[in-house]
């Protein structure tokens, strides 16, 4: 196997310190700052606190600001190109959310226009406006998404089959997380002041940045992506771990992932925020991995503001000016460095050659990433290749309205349809008192499922990684924290709530519980969170020996579901739940496996259904290899989905049982998470209920089951026997 | 005193959801955060807001907070000498 090594081919941003690479070099070059009093919306009863606000955007009226930045970073980076990319990756965690909290304010209740309030809708937007009929992904992991986002980018190119990858991270500002981090007192009423002896906090902000990244070195090649490492905390939803022992291995594993030493090192971009704790713990992780000489450090925070989901993105390209225009950028704000911190920050702008850079980003729920970038034309690191192991399946949960695992089988069994809501004592029946005080129901759904799929493995190893897709996340936190800001009149917000809102909160959750250190990924891809959440494990959990937990959970919330999901609007009955696996790669596989095969869109891509069938027929005709498939035809789309999956049968001549399983799960967007878990359960009976087969025995012998999601995307998982 | 003191401890078992916790088992004496209650920072944060929200009272940084949540007694001589309501 060929090493294939990155590179960034285009690139483009947008932050408070301007639109666009040179603009943003300029102001690197001559330390400009771009923090200032929020305009965006007005502040009821306060003075504004000092935000990083981006100048003007207006691309669209009706487009929600977050998708505008996104837009603007994405047309610079695809300004010389012409080929479609392969597949987008995006970190985003606010989406349409600026937009959406209007609305709300003002009792909108007509879900057409709450289209764009989802965080995968910017990925998706990006990807029809370059013609991309690959993947388009969303990273949710707070304030790592972008670096996280790029990762996934990186191996994805790395595992061959994928050539272009557009990919960063959009925010823009809203109410939520302004709000938010100041009722979490982590906003400096001065303008983030990193490193600083007397930081008070961050400044919020809002950005974007995009980068297109090549398999093999193009022509006019900016960078190279050398490697990239991410971790957990596993200690506190909200505060880093104080002697910053996550931050220390997401470096340690981004390093060991460019195939590169400390000493390599020329510049660290930090994550930097200016709060306390952050600038504490990142110091001292820095102090460990660089016991003699540091190199040059510095963060952009105090001069552009955190920009969120966007930040790792940004840095990157800041990263990428630094080494290609030979600037390190000046530590804004900072003008008395902390001696606590035992950290030199560059605190002018200086002109000096730069080939490696690590970039940190930290976020909410202990989530962290480092990425390395390098100079082009360097010799190539030595890394081990990618570990293409099948994920064997060590244990299985699910909860639906009809109960438990069991519960549901024995439903299913019956053809009875499962749709409702689980009342939340019996979600809650395996958590602990201390552990659900805080958790409202999508938090509880998504742990409780966790402890039941590692209790089922019935082993003793605990996970070492979480990967969990969610379509809407923290729906009650969100509504609890908004409701409450509106009804004071933006006075009194509840820091509970917002710590819980945030979309990784789960996850974070499930880390703590397991003390699972590894990688902690939450997407955020609608109806396909599930399928991307896989397909981020198969591509992430390469250097994992331990097992790991792939997760996907939605809650109904009685008033945001119906708004957001146009599936819900359409379902005869609230429901929701979710299923789990705890999986493992094992070379020699005695149990049964799971793997993602396909992740296309539907939209301006008529060869779809023929591009599945080529795809899954690569190894086997289709009824030679499966015994059952289980279709997922989201209500919103239904005429479509039937129309997508008939061709599919048509062209296939698939002749065995065909499950319509939303019509037993209900409308949830990760109900593929239970169907992946009812397969599992079918092929350790070794048969599908009758049932479910027009009452005559579905044997499925040595043939495995193939979950597929319709449309506006086309997926497809497969679940194998031994 | 005695009377806020009561108050606080129906209203943090509230506001924290302390689950099994009854209003009488936070002493005013004991320490506050980081004991058996399970009161953590973020804890300490949605108290703030429920001082200020309820006895007009700010604690805006983080050294005040630690001296003002030592326990509850000395959270209700905080609000006591600061609150406006309390003093009409």
């Amino acid at each position: 196997m060929t090493k294939v090594r990155v590179y960034i081919s285009g690139m483009g941003i947008i932050t408070s310190l301007g639109n666009g690479v040179s603009n943003t070099r300029d102001a690197i070059q001559n330390s400009r700052a771009g923090i200032g009093p929020l305009t965006l919306f007005p502040t009821a009863a306060n003075q504004p606190l000092p935000v990083g606000e981006a100048g003007d955007l207006i691309i669209k009226d009706d487009l929600p600001r977050t998708h505008q930045l996104a837009r603007r970073a994405a047309g610079q980076a695809m300004a010389d190109s012409r080929e479609a990319p392969d597949a987008v990756v995006m970190g985003v965690t606010t989406g349409g959310m600026l937009t959406t909290e209007t609305l709300l304010k003002e009792k909108a209740r007509d879900p057409k226009l709450f289209c764009l309030h989802a965080t995968g809708s910017v990925a998706e937007d990006i990807a029809r406006q370059y013609h991309c009929t690959g993947p388009a992904l969303t990273v949710s992991t707070a304030c790592s998404s972008g670096a996280v986002a790029l990762k996934i980018a990186l191996e994805m190119l790395r595992s061959g089959n994928v050539k272009r990858v557009l990919a960063g991270g959009a925010d823009s500002l809203c109410r939520l997380t302004y709000y938010g981090f100041n009722s979490l007192q982590l906003v400096d009423p001065d303008g983030a002041r990193p490193l600083d002896q007397n930081r008070r906090g961050m400044s919020v902000g809002e950005g974007a940045a995009m980068l297109l990244l090549v398999a093999n070195e193009p022509d006019h090649a900016v960078a190279e992506v050398l490697g990239a490492g991410l971790s957990c905390d596993a200690f506190h939803p909200a505060t880093p771990h104080p002697m910053g022992k996550g931050a220390l291995a997401a470096m340690q594993s981004a390093l060991a992932d460019a195939g590169i030493s400390a000493p390599d090192v020329d510049y660290i971009n930090l994550h930097g925020t200016g709060t306390l704790d952050n600038d504490i713990s990142e110091a001292r992780a820095i102090g460990t991995l660089f016991s003699g000489k540091k190199p040059l450090l510095s963060s952009i925070k105090g001069a552009c503001g955190h920009s969120l989901a966007a930040a790792g993105a940004i840095e990157a390209v800041v990263a990428a000016i630094s080494i290609s225009n030979s600037v390190v950028p000046a530590n804004v704000g900072c003008h008395h460095p902390d001696p606590d911190l035992n950290l030199d920050p560059v605190l002018q702008p200086s002109q000096r050659p730069i080939k490696t850079v690590l970039s940190n980003s930290f976020g909410f729920g202990g989530n962290n990433a480092a990425i390395v970038l390098g100079a082009c034309g360097q010799p190539g690191p030595d890394r081990t290749p990618a570990d293409t192991r099948p994920m064997a399946i060590l244990g299985s949960a699910c909860v639906t309205g009809a109960g438990r695992t069991g519960r549901t089988m024995i439903a299913v069994a019956e053809g009875e349809a499962c749709a409702g809501m689980l009342d939340l004592q019996e979600i809650s029946a395996n958590l602990s008192a201390g552990q659900v005080r805080r958790l409202k129901r999508f938090p509880r759904l998504a742990l409780s499922l966790a402890i039941a799929a590692h209790e089922n493995a019935g082993t003793d190893d605990t996970p070492a990684a979480v990967f969990l897709g969610t379509g809407w996340g923290a729906l009650s936190e969100t509504s609890s924290f908004l409701n409450r800001l509106f009804e004071t009149d933006e006075q009194f917000p509840s820091p509970i709530d917002f710590v819980g809102s945030v979309h990784n909160a789960a996850a974070g959750h499930i880390a703590m519980h397991f003390q699972a250190t590894g990688a902690n990924i939450t997407m955020t891809g609608g109806d396909y969170s599930f399928e991307q959440s896989l397909m981020a494990a198969g591509l992430v959990s390469g250097n994992i020996c331990d097992g790991f937990l792939v997760i996907g959970a939605d809650e109904s919330h009685p008033e945001l579901s119906r708004l957001f999901d146009r599936s819900v609007a359409k379902a005869a009955c609230p429901a929701d739940g979710g299923g789990a696996l705890y999986l493992k790669k094992e070379t020699r596989s005695s149990g049964r496996t799971i793997r993602s095969l396909f992740f296309e869109s539907s939209t301006n891509n008529p060869r779809v259904i023929s591009s599945l069938v080529q795809q899954l027929e690569q190894q086997q005709p289709l009824n030679d290899r499966y015994g059952v498939i289980l279709a997922g035809l989201p209500a919103a789309c239904r005429r479509e989905g039937e129309i997508q999956l008939q061709t599919l049968l048509a062209i296939t001549g698939f002749n065995q049982p065909v499950i319509d399983y939303r019509k037993l799960t209900g409308e949830f967007a990760s109900a593929s998470a239970v169907a992946a878990v009812m397969a599992e359960n079918f092929l350790e009976g070794g048969q599908i209920p009758e049932a479910l087969c027009d009452n005559k025995p579905g044997q499925l012998g040595a043939k495995g089951a193939l979950v597929i999601g319709t449309g506006d995307f086309i997926t497809a998982m497969e679940v194998m026997p031994q | 005193m005695d009377k806020l003191i009561k108050d606080l401890q129906s209203k943090i078992v509230e506001v924290l959801n302390l689950i099994d916790v009854q209003p009488d088992d936070i002493k005013a004496d004991e320490r506050l955060v980081g004991g058996n209650l399970g009161i953590d920072s973020i804890d300490v944060l949605e108290m703030v807001i429920m001082i200020e929200k309820d006895y007009g009272v700010k604690i805006d940084n983080r050294e005040l907070g630690v001296k003002v949540f030592a326990t509850l007694r000395t959270l209700a001589e905080y609000i006591h000498e600061k609150s406006p309501e309390l003093l009409n």
